[in-house]
């Protein structure tokens, strides 16, 4: 059985946005505490989870945002926190430096006019000066956008303005039904069949500038599947990767295989439970073996763009291979493979790039790889070892605190 | 001059907790305790049904000059700190107004405990007059039929009347110690802890403080379901209804005086509490009984009859002692073991940011402040670090 990568922590529905294409805040639900997260943050651990993401709502509306992002870093995993920028001041940065967050992500949606229409007024500018305190305290910052009817046009903007503001990946994703309780609503956001190729081509432009700008984002063929999924077509499939490697959480504890079948297959609470247990649990096993008989509509969510598997480097490298046998002329073979390794080169640094800034810079990710490739589910990490270490890391933390409160006198 | 003595006493509880939690961390004697229980005897007037203490050390009383040594000594220690005289029963000794005089003149800080029953009009104005901090009241009941059958026939009306005496002795005086109750939960008063609170306010009480019953005093491991004060399944259950009306209370109108979180005490009955919720400090606490034993938690540590008690606290067998207790894995949840203020390093030095940002002081003193911290947590660093290798 694959290991848990990544827990995905809703760690609050409260949220201090009204957005157009989300209704989550609206529902109320008991929250979890901080000792009862940090419990599920240890379980992610001893599964041999690489990376948290704290989502929501809006996550920096929890006080003890930053002590758990601490905790898990304490536990030797990346921290990633999605928000929407606009409560990131100076105080909030210094704060998450403090905390020794890996990833900061901030959703930008297109030029101010279309942000502020789908977030609210002021949010843009908000988000903007977020990004901003983020690059003066050299925090990785990433920009996320939801594609819909009505920003499809302003996304090379969006790219711009994430060179501008220091961010190293934009990662694009199609609008998806379930942040909205009422179904109906659906088609205000969806495209009609004569936008398609318009929309095709504003994409297209935005692969390019990303190559131009150094700027890594979701694999091309995702990106070109994009058009098609909004005017209303479904990407059938069986074989989901999200299920067996990433783990969601709702603000109250509950435990379910993935977003898009969240509402009907919970396989656990974690005040009953704990994640550990849920995790390797019988029933999570027949759920997950049950959505893959029936298969799945397939959500295009960006961060499972991982099962678009040949945009992959290796994957490609194997297809080419598999080509070039074919070709006589050794001659020609050894000029294609050159040209190919040297794009493969550029791309896969960029691709590589994408797919760490869920968790970190690359030298991290390779060593949390190396040591994913000999763990053992369960048994694949354990605790620090040493009691002191902990100790002198906090301590490290703290006098960092103490300093920067006397340059902030 | 009042600002920067107010900056002094943040700097001194940083200071304290830091010590504190370092001792707890490393096992190192860094701090000297914060509660210093002396049991002058073991001598009793009752013999209250969940407290056995009146059978353990019966012989034996600590001497007044050895009480005054003890002073002598403590009184020289640079730290914030209290003592408790409790027994047996402390007013059944004829020289403990003796002790109270030596105490403050040493200025050494006095709670006493007691149940009330020799407390007349005489002996209450005694007590206000003698300089004491705190003097408690125990009160195990709203009624008379509970208290009493706790306790002997008649304790509850002593104690209540022990109270009045106390309380018009201090309006009369015009000043004095406060006046507190204790109450230990237990199988038999759980459906009256609340009603307590209306009973000690209409006797002019300025505080309340409730703990769980130790089972059996020789042995404060034992927390067995089974023994006779031990709330069970149901009784929990009015438990849990009691303490949302006293949080209830307490958030509206402070008075009683909350150690931990009260929902602790739910779990400590149902046996579920783990180490992670409440931890005892070895540090904080320790009890001088009738013999002259220094014990914390049932282990011995020294005597104070052939060395100091600084010495006692450094023993052998204090660290060995206190290394088990590190490890006890069966919370009791008492009052005398508590600072939850020295449990977590970022709390500590969270809360000393955030009171001398508060505060109304110029920034070269507040840098000097911070500065000074930093020193202090850089030593404890290198501290640490010597103590692994």
């Amino acid at each position: 059985m694959p290991n848990l990568k990544e827990v995905i922590i809703s760690i609050t529905s409260r949220c201090n946005l009204k957005c157009r294409m989300c209704d989550i805040p609206s529902g109320k639900i008991d929250e979890l505490s901080t000792s009862q997260w940090e419990n599920v943050i240890k379980d992610a651990c001893r599964l041999g989870a690489q990376t948290v993401v704290f989502s929501g709502g809006e996550p920096l509306l929890r006080e003890d945002i930053f002590e758990l992002i601490s905790f898990t870093k304490k536990n030797g995993m990346s921290a990633c926190v999605t928000s929407n920028g606009t409560l990131i001041d100076d105080r909030t940065a210094g704060r998450l430096y403090d905390s020794g967050v890996n990833v900061v992500n901030i959703s930008l949606e297109g030029k101010k006019a279309t942000h502020d229409f789908l977030r609210g007024k002021g949010g843009f500018d908000k988000a903007i000066a977020g990004l901003k305190e983020l690059k003066k305290y050299k925090i990785e910052s990433t920009v996320a956008a939801t594609v819909s009817k009505y920003n499809y046009a302003d996304l090379p903007y969006v790219l711009e303005l994430a060179k501008e503001n220091g961010a190293t990946t934009v990662r694009l994703q199609p609008f998806n039904v379930i942040f909205l309780r009422d179904p109906g609503c659906r088609k205000e956001f969806l495209i009609n069949k004569a936008e398609i190729a318009v929309a095709g081509e504003a994409l297209e432009n935005f692969v390019e500038l990303s190559k131009k700008h150094k700027i890594s984002t979701n694999p091309s063929s995702y990106l070109h599947k994009i058009p098609e999924y909004l005017s209303g077509r479904e990407f059938f499939t069986r074989q989901c990767g999200a299920l067996w490697y990433s783990c969601p959480i709702n603000p109250n504890g509950d435990v379910f295989p993935c977003w898009i079948e969240a509402k009907n297959r919970l396989i656990g609470n974690v005040k009953e439970k704990s994640l550990y247990e849920i995790w390797l649990s019988e029933r999570r096993l027949k759920a997950i073996r049950d959505i893959m008989k029936k298969g799945c509509k397939g959500c295009l969510m960006s961060c499972y763009d991982e099962a678009f598997g040949d945009e992959l480097p290796a994957a490609r490298v194997f297809g080419k291979i598999k080509k070039f046998k074919k070709l006589a002329d050794s001659r020609k073979v050894i000029n294609k493979t050159r040209q190919f390794l040297k794009g493969a080169l550029v791309r896969s640094r960029l691709r590589y790039r994408f797919y760490s800034s869920y968790g970190g810079s690359w030298q991290v990710v390779l060593k949390r790889k190396l040591r994913g490739m000999f763990a053992k589910a369960g048994s694949s990490r354990k605790y620090p070892q040493d009691k002191n270490a902990s100790l002198f890391s906090e301590i490290s933390c703290l006098r960092k605190k103490i300093e920067r409160e006397m340059r902030l006198l | 001059m009042q600002e920067s003595k107010e900056l002094t006493t943040y700097f001194r509880d940083f200071e304290t907790n830091l010590a504190y939690y370092f001792s707890e961390k490393l096992n190192r004697l860094l701090a000297k305790p914060r509660w210093i229980y002396i049991s002058l005897s073991h001598q009793c007037t009752y013999n209250c049904q969940m407290c056995g203490v009146v059978n353990i050390l019966k012989d034996y009383q600590i001497s007044t000059p050895e009480v005054k040594k003890i002073f002598d000594e403590i009184s020289e220690w640079d730290w914030d700190f209290t003592v408790v005289i409790t027994g047996g029963e402390p007013f059944l000794r004829r020289d403990i107004f003796e002790i109270f005089k030596y105490a403050k003149e040493k200025a050494i800080g006095i709670e006493v405990v007691s149940n009330g029953a020799l407390i007349d009009p005489p002996m209450a104005e005694k007590i206000i007059r003698s300089g004491i901090d705190n003097i408690a009241v125990s009160l195990d009941g709203a009624k008379e039929g509970t208290h009493d059958l706790i306790r002997e026939k008649g304790a509850f009306r002593k104690a209540v009347q022990a109270i009045k005496n106390l309380s018009e002795a201090k309006k009369k005086n015009g000043s004095g110690p406060q006046l507190s109750v204790w109450t230990t939960i237990m199988k038999e008063n759980i459906g009256e802890l609340f009603d307590i609170i209306g009973l000690s306010r209409s006797l002019s009480v300025e505080c309340l403080v409730y703990h769980p019953v130790i089972v059996a005093q020789e042995d404060m491991q034992n927390t067995s379901p089974h023994a006779r004060f031990w709330p069970g399944t149901k009784d929990v259950e009015t438990l849990i209804e009691q303490i949302r009306m006293i949080s209830d209370y307490q958030k509206k109108n402070g008075f009683i005086a909350f150690l931990h979180d009260p929902f602790l005490w739910v779990k400590h009955f149902r046996g579920e509490l783990t180490r992670g919720e409440w931890k005892c400090n070895p540090f904080v606490f320790i009890n001088i009984g009738p013999d002259g034993e220094v014990r914390s938690c049932g282990a011995s540590f020294g005597n104070t009859k052939n060395m100091s008690l600084g010495e006692c606290l450094d023993t052998k067998e204090a660290s060995q002692a206190r290394k088990m207790m590190r490890e006890c894995l069966k919370p009791c949840l008492q009052t005398c073991w508590a600072n939850p203020d020295a449990d977590s390093l970022s709390g500590i030095v969270d809360s000393l940011i955030q009171r001398v940002r508060n505060s109304r002081v110029d920034k070269g003193d507040k840098k000097r402040i911070l500065s000074a911290a930093l020193a202090k947590l850089a030593f404890y660093e290198e501290m640490s670090k010597e103590c692994q290798t």
